[in-house]
């Protein structure tokens, strides 16, 4: 309650101290500008990068053999993924930046409209990594750039595959894990109908990429060709009865503060939506449960496609270390650094070719996040894009959760996103 | 020789005391000419220091921020300030046009209208009861109370989410020993409403009840003592001396809790993030959704320069009726 008194007073003196800071940062960009930044250093230059999340000290050790090579310093800097976004600001109001970060695919358009970012499409010939031949084109530049250049490079992949308790859908009667979303809500009803408390499946209620992911599931996007957002199409009213139908059915928990990770592990949501990293939490929380879940592609309407989540790396413009920062990425970016990475972190790699590594090829879960990701999309880079979709998760959580009209509810976010573009 | 000597140790004797005479004659005259302008400019040396604060800390914040709600600065604004355009007031069209604006205030009312009386009524008959005994149990229950107070606000969210989690929460683990259906603590829109509530009340009791507590010892002991005499019995007593006797406290308590549930923000930022569907969405975590997570700061700025005339208008109003009461 003390600091309650101070917080409205808080929010407009941060806003000042931005504003006071891009004053700054305008002078120190400017400066910049003069001084030329060509020349190379006379010493080894160092790098800072941020990555973010808990990844800090992996990332360190990962970048040991590229340390030991060049002799280039690396300063590693763990952003929490809550502060990403307060980082950036204070950054582009500082003009004190990294030389090169991550970026998750989500904040990807903050980093753009910030104009923080250099500008790599001209790196390639010396840099043959960073190719973009060497990425799924879900991920091509024309998809993330959506001005043109080419602002960052694959990092990191990620999308979302059906996970299922084999055993307790053995049990319910349920041989083979649903691949329709007929069967898919079929199964869930089944699975609910156990007992007080059991669901059949669960919505996250903060997974804005979820209604969207629906959507492409009916061969539609919500994006129309002139860049307007188009809500107003057979495929996305399809994609809202599919979300609503399991409340309907009774088959999620309509609790918010619903723990994903327990529901599936006691069994209480034996199907679920989710990433790779919820298989290494139940590895690690569960291993008795070895044998006794799977995952697969996601149920499909029309098609099967799923979202496409991850990272990018990219380089601060102007830094004085451009070089030594483009030799980092075509490290990173490696077919070996990618799968080493996989092994230390977990996460799965950007690169095509790092999937044929017997470390990947072999382990029956990377087939099926590789046979997603070759049917996945990136949510569009926008961030007139990140509003919208905001807008209609909490339409639909509305419904859903508060009864309130369907059409009605959905009248507000047709009107307002009509006009919004999201290029 | 003595009195030549005399004389002449009198001589610069009386000299020394004519100049001392001097002296004295023109120092008052001096010294209140000197001490007009310093008496004039050294209760501004005083204040100073405190006015540059409030200038730099308080002033000049709002008006950056009622200059920047003026703007459409967004983070590529922020960037490249050129590309700064000055919008009048757009965004305050907008706001007043913006249902989850106006959904935020009236959740912002629902709390202060819950929340500002319970906490006021609460920390008094708590402080009450405590003031009964200085014992050392007493004390023990004192600092007690005061626990919440100076518990940081990341430890309260993870101990009440926990208690409140409608999976494997205590609070349903025990509901559901005597019989009672799990309960959506955080989950259920208005049952969030009054969740969040309870953990602000219970954070902010621990102030006030010292506050509270500190103006009830000060109360005369002759006062209380008169009225015995006189034969009042102990609510008589209360309501009649007590209570009247309290009524700084009572003012202080009210502006600041008030203030403290306009710009209510912790509680419903670690334990909901503003849910389920912008239930526990005050107006400040609105301006800070807007801010920080969208980058949209004229926006926000434009939100928090009408969160920042409706605390003072309510302060105003208070410090009035204050005033009034005095009279």
């Amino acid at each position: 309650m003390i600091s309650n008194r101070s917080s409205g007073g808080l929010s407009l003196m941060a806003v000042a101290a931005a504003v006071s800071l891009a004053a700054c940062g305008s002078s120190a960009s400017g400066s910049e500008a003069t001084g030329d930044s060509s020349s190379a250093p006379a010493v080894p230059a160092s790098l800072t990068v941020w990555v973010m999340g808990d990844s800090g000290a992996n990332l360190e050790a990962a970048v040991e053999p590229f340390v030991q090579d060049t002799g280039i310093e690396v300063d590693v800097e763990a952003i929490p993924w809550d502060n990403v976004n307060d980082r950036l600001t204070t950054a582009v109001a500082s003009g004190e930046g990294p030389d090169i970060t991550q970026i998750g695919l989500s904040q990807l358009a903050s980093f753009l409209d910030a104009g923080v970012l250099e500008d790599l499409s001209g790196e390639l010939a010396d840099h043959p990594n960073l190719d973009p031949a060497n990425f799924p084109s879900a991920v091509s530049a024309e998809n993330l750039n959506p001005d043109g250049g080419m602002y960052s490079v694959p990092w990191v992949s990620d999308t979302r595959v059906l996970f299922y308790r084999s055993d307790i859908l053995d049990e319910a009667g349920i041989s083979a894990p649903p691949s329709t979303w007929d069967e898919l809500r079929a199964d869930a009803t089944t699975l609910a109908a156990r007992g007080d408390g059991q669901y059949g499946y669960y919505i996250p209620q903060w997974d804005a990429p979820l209604p969207v992911a629906y959507t492409w599931q009916t061969g539609t996007d919500l994006i129309a060709a002139d860049g307007s957002i188009d809500v107003d199409t057979d495929g996305f009213r399809a994609a809202v009865d599919h979300y609503l139908g399991f409340y309907q059915d009774g088959s999620v928990p309509t609790a918010g503060d619903f723990d994903q990770t327990t529901g599936f592990i006691s069994g209480t949501a034996p199907m679920l939506v989710s990433g790779p990293y919820l298989a290494n939490a139940i590895k690690e929380q569960a291993p008795e449960l070895d044998g006794k879940w799977d995952v697969t592609t996601v149920p499909a309407d029309v098609t099967s496609t799923s979202l496409f989540a991850g990272s990018n790396l990219g380089v601060w413009k102007g830094t004085e270390n451009l070089d030594a920062a483009l030799q980092l990425l075509d490290f990173l970016t490696e077919p070996a650094t990618q799968v080493a990475w996989y092994q230390s972190y977990g996460e799965l790699p950007a690169v095509t070719a790092a999937f044929d590594d017997p470390a990947l090829a072999d382990d029956p879960l990377v087939a099926v996040y590789a046979a997603q990701l070759q049917d996945s999309k990136p949510l569009p880079v926008s961030t007139a894009w990140a509003e919208a979709n905001q807008a209609i998760l909490d339409t639909l959580n509305a419904i859903a959760l508060t009864g309130a009209d369907e059409d009605q509810a959905l009248a507000h976010p047709r009107a307002t996103l009509a006009p919004q573009t999201a290029r | 020789m003595t009195a030549n000597g005399g004389a002449a140790t009198a001589a610069p004797g009386g000299t020394a005391v004519a100049a001392a005479r001097g002296v004295r004659a023109a120092t008052p005259a001096r010294r209140r000419r000197l001490g007009g302008w310093r008496a004039a400019l050294a209760p501004y040396g005083f204040v100073a220091p405190a006015l540059l604060l409030l200038a730099a800390f308080g002033l000049l914040p709002i008006l950056v921020a009622a200059g920047v709600s003026l703007t459409d600065l967004d983070i590529g604004g922020l960037g490249h300030p050129e590309t700064i355009r000055f919008i009048g007031l757009g965004n305050y069209q907008r706001l007043f046009a913006d249902p989850d604006f106006w959904h935020a205030l009236g959740t912002t009312a629902f709390f202060v209208v819950i929340g500002v009386p319970t906490i006021i009524v609460v920390s008094l008959a708590v402080a009450v009861a405590l003031n009964m005994s200085r014992s050392r149990f007493f004390r023990a229950l004192r600092a007690f109370y005061f626990l919440p107070a100076i518990t940081a606000i990341v430890a309260i969210s993870l101990i009440w989410g926990y208690l409140y989690n409608s999976q494997f929460g205590l609070l349903n683990q025990l509901l559901a020993q005597v019989g009672v259906g799990p309960v959506g603590w955080l989950s259920e829109p208005t049952t969030a409403r009054l969740s969040v509530a309870l953990v602000a009340v219970w954070r902010a009791t621990g102030l006030n009840i010292i506050i509270f507590l500190a103006a009830l010892q000060s109360v005369p002991r002759e006062y209380l003592e008169a009225a015995a005499l006189d034969g009042a019995g102990r609510w008589t007593t209360f309501w009649r001396v007590t209570f009247p006797l309290l009524r700084f406290a009572l003012f202080f308590v009210t502006v600041t809790t008030l203030i403290g549930w306009l710009q209510f923000f912790d509680e419903p930022y670690v334990l909901t993030k503003g849910g389920p569907v912008g239930a526990t969405t005050s107006v400040s975590l609105f301006i800070f959704k807007n801010g920080f997570s969208l980058n949209q700061f004229g926006y926000a700025s434009a939100g928090s320069i009408v969160l920042f005339v409706i605390i003072a208008a309510v302060t105003a109003v208070q410090l009035r009726m204050r005033r009034s009461d005095d009279a």
